[in-house]
């Protein structure tokens, strides 16, 4: 296929930062060749293992977003019936959890993980970065900034899923989706800590801030808490788990939360620009594409040759 | 028929002495106890034994003069004779009654033991009569919405801590005391004011909500107080449902003790008991959260707080009138939080049916979600896993 100058770039990119030898160059640009110009006929001829076939998060990644699911799952059961106590399923549920005197301490407990997880987190990625920008390979286009690009990318990808465009937007590592949900995530989180807090220190928050401020950020505090988080529950029960677990090719679950691994079909459909640094990463990946192009040039031949036959 | 006569005697007479051991064992089989009479010196139970005794007044309520003897035996007024506080009777048959019992008659039977005068409930009741609470037993109008003594004083008459007395306590009484009778009441007073004598938080919010919560009452105070040009407190109109709105109120209703509710912030906590008979309004300089001594208040469970905490409102609302900062930020929030959830929703739609029309199935079987075969737009998978 011929790349985009995009495509290109981050390849060429890539190769730099991976100091590709010249043979294997070769090998990355021949099967580039290979590849149909159509990445829907790539994505659709490529053979995936379901529980994924090239790395996407490392071990701590995985530890944070599993310290944050358990957290914030228990964390909504602990406090939704305290916030939404008129509700017929508040009371059952709260006592099921055993009562406001043990869910008070699960909730700040708990309360206490997250805010470990994001502190880890932070600590993960910046340190990360450092490292990367150290050894002269970061790349922001990889990264989970937003960048214009995924304005134009969100565009393309309505207009694909209209039918208007053949193909979807060539995407990074992380895509528009991923970026809005993550930065939504880390709003939210924020938002939670520092409204959570002015409920358990409300005499902290009453003392540093001017008297003209003080009651109306308490206010705002304890009609955040509960919204933020309803919303945030809305937006993982009704989106997050969708994207996961719902959506056709991911039913009935992503095993990457677990494995760390993407599954190859998935990342050439929504990243297919990280697809490329992986051919350039992974000597593997470009003996067994190379494998899977040529069956499926076979199996086009022997098509062609039935119905020219027939 | 003389004869008939004669044998329905006779039955009626067997009849009546085989059932009447009958009842009285019937009556212990359902656990109601043999009647413990007290000292009906006045004889008022001739009439007040009769189980339908009682009358419909005037106004269409249902008046029920029956006295259970064996109940009020155990009720903390069993050792004051009728008269006592039903002081207007001199005879009987007595005439119609008009005043009523009133709280604050002086007993004339029993002594106060500390001081041994003539015991009375005065005292409590003239630090009543200066609270906003006050009004006197036969009020009128808006007035007979407030409470009087009994409207929160319900005295339960059974105390399940007083079904079985401790006998490795009341033995221990035994041993000076002698009287069985009056050491069992001694125990039965002073346990009732230990163990019972606090409602819970829970219950104190029942208790104030009651009138407080009465949207009807409310409005029918609102309404006098501005056609006579009296001030009501800022929060009169919203105060139980605000409460139960905050953050205290929240974790009460869940039967959490260490949350404030009405009283721990309304009454007085040094020498709470009289104050919670004299509640006043905020504006009144004796009100625990009269703005001059509101951080006090609050200081008694949040230690650091300063003056800046003292102005958190602990009855929050989203009442437009009330409160429009909060009125907006929750419309706000409610607006975002709506369109955030539809079109998160729309667009998995959206995504699902634009990658269903290229092929793709829910499931990955066979190393591939795309295995499904011809599409509208073509570029259908060709191999297949045999062909690898």
């Amino acid at each position: 296929m011929k790349l985009s100058n995009e495509a290109r770039r981050i390849l060429e990119t890539s190769m730099v930062i991976n100091k590709t030898s010249d043979a294997e160059r070769q090998e990355v640009e021949d099967v580039v060749a290979l590849m149909p110009d159509d990445r829907v006929f790539l994505y659709k001829n490529v053979v995936s293992n379901p529980v994924g076939d090239l790395p996407r998060y490392s071990i701590h990644i995985r530890i944070q977003h599993m310290l944050t699911f358990v957290t914030f799952l228990t964390l909504a059961f602990t406090g939704l019936p305290i916030a939404f106590f008129e509700h017929y399923w508040a009371t059952p549920l709260n006592t099921m959890m055993g009562g406001v005197n043990v869910t008070r301490v699960i909730h700040r407990t708990l309360a206490s993980m997250m805010i470990f997880a994001m502190v880890y987190h932070v600590l993960t990625v910046l340190l990360g970065t450092l490292m990367k920008i150290k050894q002269g390979n970061f790349e922001l286009a990889r990264s989970i900034i937003p960048t214009m690009k995924d304005a134009r990318d969100f565009k393309t990808d309505m207009l694909y899923f209209a039918g208007r465009v053949m193909q979807r937007p060539e995407m990074d590592k992380f895509m528009y989706k991923q970026k809005l949900h993550y930065f939504a995530a880390a709003f939210g989180n924020i938002v939670m800590v520092v409204s959570g807090s002015s409920f358990l220190f409300p005499e902290f928050w009453a003392s540093v801030l001017p008297a003209s401020i003080a009651a109306h950020f308490q206010e705002m505090m304890r009609i955040s808490h509960p919204h933020e988080a309803l919303l945030a529950l809305l937006v993982v029960a009704f989106w997050h788990w969708y994207n996961v677990h719902l959506a056709p090719g991911r039913f009935p679950m992503q095993w990457t939360f677990l494995t760390g691994k993407i599954t190859r079909e998935h990342q050439i459909e929504e990243h297919f620009l990280e697809y490329l640094r992986c051919l350039v990463e992974i000597p593997k990946e470009r003996q067994l594409l190379t494998v899977m192009l040529e069956a499926q040039n076979k199996a086009e031949l022997e098509g062609s040759n039935k119905s020219s036959g027939g | 028929m003389y004869k008939m006569t004669t044998l329905s005697c006779v039955l009626f007479i067997i009849l009546i002495v085989t059932r009447a051991p009958l009842v009285l064992s019937d009556e212990v089989a359902r656990g109601i106890k043999p009647p413990a009479v007290f000292e009906d010196d006045m004889g008022c139970l001739l009439c007040h034994k009769y189980p339908k005794m009682g009358r419909v007044t005037e106004d269409g309520e249902r008046r029920v003069y029956y006295i259970m003897p064996h109940v009020f035996a155990n009720t903390v007024h069993r050792n004051v004779p009728c008269t006592d506080c039903h002081s207007y009777i001199k005879q009987l048959p007595h005439r119609k009654v008009e005043r009523g019992v009133t709280c604050n008659a002086i007993c004339h039977s029993i002594k106060n033991p500390a001081s041994g005068k003539n015991f009375s409930h005065k005292p409590i009741y003239d630090v009543y009569k200066k609270s906003s609470h006050f009004r006197p037993k036969r009020a009128e109008g808006d007035e007979r919405d407030k409470p009087y003594c009994i409207t929160c004083h319900t005295n339960p008459v059974y105390n399940p801590d007083e079904e079985a007395l401790p006998t490795e306590v009341t033995d221990r009484c035994m041993v000076c005391h002698e009287d069985r009778k009056f050491v069992n009441n001694w125990y039965k007073h002073t346990s009732r004011r230990i163990n019972k004598v606090k409602r819970s938080g829970k219950e104190i919010v029942e208790l104030c909500s009651s009138c407080h919560g009465d949207e009807e009452l409310i409005q029918r105070h609102v309404q006098a107080a501005a056609g006579g040009g009296r001030e009501l407190g800022r929060k009169y109109k919203i105060a139980a449902k605000s409460y139960k709105e905050s953050f205290h109120g929240k974790v009460t209703s869940y039967g959490f003790t260490k949350a404030a509710s009405c009283l721990d912030c309304h009454a007085n906590a040094e020498n709470y008991y009289l104050s919670v008979h004299d509640l006043r309004p905020s504006r009144d300089e004796a009100s625990p959260v009269h703005e001059n001594n509101r951080l006090k208040t609050c200081q008694r469970c949040h230690k650091y707080a300063d003056e800046n905490y003292a102005a958190l409102d602990p009855h929050p609302t989203s009442d437009k009138t009330e409160n429009p900062f909060r009125f907006y930020a929750e419309l706000i929030y409610a607006w975002v939080g709506d369109t955030v959830f539809v079109a998160l929703i729309a667009l998995s739609i959206f995504e699902t049916i634009g990658r269903k029309r290229d092929g793709v199935g829910w499931r990955l079987r066979d190393g591939s979600s795309w295995a499904r075969r011809r599409t509208k737009r073509g570029r259908d998978r060709v191999i297949s896993t045999e062909n690898l």
